[in-house]
């Protein structure tokens, strides 16, 4: 049944509703729109009207050796803070997914709480904690506390896809004849496949654009965001936008995939559609 | 329009998109009535309940309601309260607060609006339950807080879809006695939509089948059970045994001309060479072991099954041409009779047991 | 079903479990440690002595900060989830599945953008020079002061937390049962009334919850204040990132840090208890 009847509706209401919504998106796409255009604009103290067409800002940025050092740093972390934390991820959504134990709730929290934690808090926690038993100021010290923050992400997405699939199906395995080990091999991952990618690529994009926790952990190893972050202390500079920019496609791009990939005919059950 | 109409649609169409839900609607709701509208899923019963109560707009014709044309009204401006098939009880709200929603929205005042939800509980024998959440009680007791809060401001016509549907057997049964005594009781119109015949039949004054968007049949559940309208009500109700053929004319009358035999109909009843349906109920179909003397619509069967509930046994027979008969009597009435897989027995009706059908 | 504890289970539950322990228990639990360490000399130390807390229990910039930055993180959640509201309510209600699931897509977008890069992109409509003075010159008004107001700081909390708070009002909003609202309509209960009087109970859960992200994200950010807000006034994020990067008064910067947590977990239980106050009487 459609839903409530035309009469019930009024047409105004719809209209400035529907006039709400645009704005609504306007406002959270008008600094991002903003940084894409300024990115290529050629003035220093960027404004209306627009300066000249130019990519110096891009040339800035690519002949700026600190920012390849940041670029190389940031995918370097991403790469392996998405490997790891999709691992743990992994193994977390199964365990939920699997077995009841006492304790579970703590486990579960353990599990989730790190993103609520403000990251300027788990920041200073990490940088005393790390520089403690010196793992403080290096790129491995990023990765770690990246992986706390990302590892809750891939488990939703794995654990979302696992409560889509059959509970049947891992004991079918079984009862065919499948070790654990086997079934996991042959049944859990390939059905979970797309997801794992999912998980792998949205907490790579996470990572990429993490800069607080990084900020306070990463000393002399900055990530790009940090670098950011540093430029915004500075003064004012268009750089940010070309970088932005940059970022924002590396990160949509990966986020594209993922979203191919878990809407993808992978995604689905196999006996719909 | 007589003056005890309280309801009426005339012409009413409605469509979703290029599907026909309701195909020009003509009935009358009397005033006081309990009309139930019954129909297989799809047919349409439920749309227009709907748009009785505001909740679709018809594409085409006239909702009229105590004379008024209701068509543009929205549903807050019609007093048309509706019981919903899943009661769509407020589960943010308890009980008590529940029934006095549709006041509150009134504007009654708090005092007063204590008054009569009390009533009502009373009434519907849930005081007891009043500061209770709603996911704490049984499924009867959710079924009167959604009466009650419907009735509590005493509507000239309540609305039901599908109400019972998701109660147990022995429930059902309670309910109906409960919401007929209600009806009987308050004199408000009930108009009720189900798929469940025994629903309709127990509970209703008139009946209104409905399938594929067009009315079948309306009239008491008597009339209907006796006197089916066309072969898709004989079918639906599934109590008749059908036999399909042409009318011609023989004997003293009209016989009918089936491929299972030729039967004797009662009285000048259709043109001759019509395709027609000749039902009969199946506790109107008899049976006997030899060639009963002086029956002129008898049929060659043999048992192939039989069946026992309560006190009522049903014998299920195949004619030589493969046509299942079905005949239901009490158990003392085939006692003496053999029904063993593959006995052979005689199927026999009289001619005015036998009605026909417009073949749809 | 319990079975018993295997290899092939432990492969599983326990990294996670572990480095959670190592890297996300322990340096919180850490830092309590370190809120009884002592400096000398830039130096710090292990020690047992409260003498962090009642100095910064005892500073007037700290409970300002604390008044401040509550204050700044309530109004955030208040304002942040009424003007998510009516977007989040036209997109459950008013939108077709397919743009609905575009509508979803695109509010996704902002999580995967640097919210650095967002407010320096704010920086330049809310500047002096900026985009939205030179509009309004053209039309013979301002320059208004914008940058470095408390209003640019709830501008830069809106930009971290209006997404995830319409994505989350959006989220309870779509699961609302719609015979609900058609029951409400059938006893009189008028469009907007119904919003009141059945949307919004319905979804409360949802709607609390989003509006406790809300206050969480903007409670902890440093760069809208620092960045939009121009450092004025001061907020505790501020006075963490101070105390840290300047000297070496982590134990400081850590008892802030714990008040912090406590009263997020205070905001928290209480909005949890809220949000699901009635739902097992």
């Amino acid at each position: 049944m459609s839903g409530s009847a035309e009469l019930n509706r009024s047409r105004t209401v719809d209209w400035a509703l529907m006039l709400y919504v645009v704005l609504a998106y306007a406002f959270v796409f008008a600094p991002i729109a903003a940084s894409f255009v300024f990115s290529f604009n050629s003035d220093r103290f960027p404004s209306i009207p627009l300066g000249e067409f130019s990519l110096d800002w891009y040339r800035a940025v690519a002949t700026d050796p600190l920012v390849w050092d940041g670029a190389r740093n940031t995918l370097f972390v991403g790469l392996i803070v998405g490997i790891v934390s999709t691992a743990l991820g992994f193994g977390a959504a199964y365990t939920d997914y699997r077995y009841k134990f006492a304790g579970k709730q703590v486990y579960l929290a353990l599990a989730l709480l790190p993103p609520t934690i403000p990251v300027i808090i788990l920041g200073l926690a990490m940088l005393a904690y790390l520089s403690r038993i010196n793992l403080s100021g290096n790129a491995l010290s990023v990765i770690i506390s990246h992986v706390v923050v990302c590892a809750p992400f891939a488990m939703a997405i794995i654990r979302l896809r696992l409560s889509q699939m059959d509970p049947a199906l891992e004991p079918a395995a079984w009862n065919l004849g499948a070790s654990e080990w086997m079934a996991m091999r042959h049944v859990i991952v390939p059905f979970c496949a797309p997801a794992i990618f999912g998980a792998l690529f949205i907490t790579m994009a996470v990572s990429f654009d993490e800069f607080a926790v990084a900020w306070f952990v990463s000393g002399l190893n900055e990530t790009l965001p940090v670098k950011v972050l540093g430029f915004l202390q500075g003064q004012v500079s268009p750089r940010i936008n070309a970088i932005g920019t940059f970022v924002f496609i590396l990160s949509m791009t990966l986020v594209i995939l993922a979203q191919l990939l878990l809407s993808g005919r992978g995604a689905k059950p196999a006996d719909k559609e | 329009m007589s003056r005890d109409t309280l309801v009426s649609f005339e012409g009413v169409v409605k469509t979703f998109g290029s599907f026909v839900a309701v195909q020009k609607l003509d009935f009358e709701i009397k005033k006081g009535e309990f009309l139930a509208i019954m129909g297989s899923s799809g047919c349409g019963k439920t749309t227009t309940l709907r748009m009785l109560a505001g909740l679709e707009a018809p594409t085409e014709g006239v909702i009229r309601l105590s004379g008024k044309p209701i068509n543009d009204l929205p549903t807050w401006s019609r007093d048309t309260p509706m019981v919903w098939q899943s009661l769509a009880l407020f589960p943010f709200l308890n009980v008590r607060e529940n029934v006095e929603f549709a006041l509150k929205m009134r504007g009654v005042g708090k005092a007063e609006r204590r008054k009569r939800a009390e009533q009502w509980l009373d009434r519907m024998q849930i005081t007891e339950f009043a500061e209770r959440n709603i996911s704490q009680l049984s499924g009867g007791q959710r079924q009167r807080v959604a009466l009650a809060r419907s009735l509590v401001v005493e509507p000239e016509i309540l609305l039901l879809d599908e109400p019972l549907s998701a109660l147990d057997a022995a429930l059902k049964v309670r309910m109906q006695s409960v919401l007929k005594n209600l009806q009987r009781e308050t004199g408000i119109t009930f108009v009720y939509v189900t798929h469940s015949q025994s629903e309709a039949f127990s509970m209703a004054d008139r009946v209104v089948i409905m399938s594929r968007g067009v009315i079948e049949q309306i009239g008491t559940p008597q009339e209907i059970y006796r006197t089916p309208r066309t072969r898709f009500v004989a079918d639906f109700l599934g109590s008749s045994n059908l036999f399909s053929g042409k009318v011609r004319a023989g004997g003293q009358g009209q016989v009918l001309e089936t491929p299972t035999g030729q039967f004797v109909l009662y009285g000048q009843v259709a043109a001759v060479g019509e395709a027609a349906t000749l039902t009969v109920l199946d506790t109107k179909t008899h049976l006997s072991v030899e060639k009963p003397a002086g029956a002129v619509n008898v049929v060659p069967v043999r048992v192939i099954g039989e069946e026992f509930v309560g006190a009522t046994a049903t014998l299920y027979l195949e004619t030589a041409q493969g046509q299942e008969i079905r005949v239901q009597k009490g158990h003392d009435e085939i006692a003496d009779l053999p029904t063993d897989i593959g006995q052979s027995l005689y199927a026999w009706w009289n001619p005015q047991d036998g009605h026909l059908v417009a073949e749809a | 079903m319990r079975r018993p504890i295997t290899l092939y289970g432990l492969t599983f539950s326990l990294p996670l479990l572990i480095w959670q322990v190592l890297f996300f228990v322990f340096p919180l639990l850490f830092l309590v440690a370190l809120s009884f360490w002592t400096v000398k000399n830039f130096v710090m130390q292990p020690d047992f002595d409260p003498v962090n807390w009642t100095t910064i229990y005892g500073r007037a910039v700290f409970w300002q900060a604390y008044g401040t930055t509550l204050t700044l993180a309530a109004a955030a959640a208040v304002l942040t989830s009424a003007l998510a509201f009516p977007a989040s309510y036209a997109i459950a209600f008013k939108l077709s599945d397919t743009a609905r699931r575009w509508a979803v897509f695109l509010m996704v977008i902002p999580f995967f953008t640097s919210y650095l890069v967002r407010i320096y992109s704010w920086q330049i409509f809310l500047s002096d020079n900026g985009i939205i003075n030179v509009i309004l010159g053209g039309i013979g008004l301002g320059p208004f002061q914008m940058l470095n107001t408390v209003g640019a700081t709830m501008i830069g909390y809106l930009t971290l937390a209006f997404p995830l708070v319409v994505l989350l009002q959006l989220f309870s909003l779509v699961f609302i049962d719609r015979t609900l609202i058609e029951a409400a309509h059938n006893m009189r209960c008028g469009r907007l009334r119904t919003v009141f009087e059945v949307v919004i109970p319905s979804a409360r859960t949802g709607l609390v919850i989003a509006a406790l992200f809300c206050f969480i994200l903007a409670f902890g950010d440093f760069v809208s204040p620092v960045y939009l807000g121009g450092g004025e006034p001061t907020t505790l994020s501020i006075l963490i990132t101070d105390t840290t990067k300047s000297g070496q008064q982590w134990p400081r910067a850590a008892v802030i840090a714990l008040t912090m947590i406590g009263t997020l977990m205070v905001v928290a239980f209480a909005a949890v208890k809220f949000a699901y106050k009635g739902k097992s009487k």
